[in-house]
């Protein structure tokens, strides 16, 4: 795991998108955090902008995706866990993370960071506190 | 979008344990025996021999006998599959945003 002469690549495998969109923060914290708004775009949901709020979200009709509030800065940042379950029976952790800044025309950037993905065993997390490898040793790989 | 369309299954399975985690870990960039994995471990040898079985099952890890000798390395392209399956949310999300601009298009106000 120790290469010091590696390249660091702190987000190797996480996933970042940006966009500039016309409307204002105000409206856009309201299409990510409105359960009808978010159903739209996301899937169905009862999604609330509350840390420690626990949602389910269907993005498809065979998928669901437990997620739980981890951070809620009205208009500013949202992000939450993001955990699916894989069909070995255990489950895929990651983070979602939304992040919005005013624009000087009156619009926002939008980034999205889908990151942190890590697998852990069926009965939950299995001491993953520290095992955040998953995405450097996909990182190695690709290199 | 179809998350299931990868076998997954088996590398998943044999990451979900910590230990086996770690052995794959130890064996990124370095080759080594058994003996030598041993050490370093609070974990029996006829257990380290196993987890490298269940790893070897699933492609992570390689053998190379050498006379008497056994050496073992991390194969990380097994981890392909996850990678996939990860790679399938980068296809996912610039979907979504773009229906999340529908939406924003559609509010009032």
């Amino acid at each position: 795991m120790s290469d010091a002469v590696e390249t660091p690549k702190p987000h190797g495998g996480d996933i970042v998108l940006d966009y500039e969109l016309d409307e204002a923060p105000e409206k856009v914290w309201r299409a990510l955090t409105q359960p009808h708004l978010v159903a739209a775009w996301l899937g169905p949901n009862d999604i609330a902008p509350d840390v420690g709020h626990s949602f389910v979200l269907e993005p498809a009709p065979d998928k669901t995706v437990a997620c739980e509030v981890v951070e809620a800065d009205p208009e500013r940042r949202l992000s939450y866990r993001w955990r699916e379950a894989n069909e070995a029976g255990g489950v895929v952790d990651s983070t979602v993370t939304f992040e919005v800044t005013p624009t000087p025309l009156g619009g926002s950037h939008l980034r999205l960071v889908h990151s942190g993905f890590r697998t852990a065993g069926a009965g939950g997390l299995l001491g993953v506190a520290n095992d955040n490898t998953l995405m450097q040793w996909s990182a190695k790989w690709a290199a | 979008m179809a998350l299931e369309s990868y076998d997954h299954t088996g590398v998943f399975r044999a990451l979900a344990d910590p230990t086996r985690r770690a052995v794959f870990e130890r064996l990124m960039g370095c080759e080594m025996t058994v003996s030598d994995l041993t050490t370093g471990f609070a974990v029996s040898q006829p257990a380290i021999s196993q987890h490298l079985a269940a790893l070897r099952g699933v492609g992570l890890v390689s053998e190379r006998r050498a006379g008497k000798f056994a050496f073992y390395r991390a194969e990380p392209a097994a981890l392909a599959p996850l990678v996939d399956w990860i790679d399938q949310y980068r296809t996912f999300w610039p979907e979504r945003i773009e229906r999340l601009k529908d939406v924003l298009k559609g509010m009032d106000q």
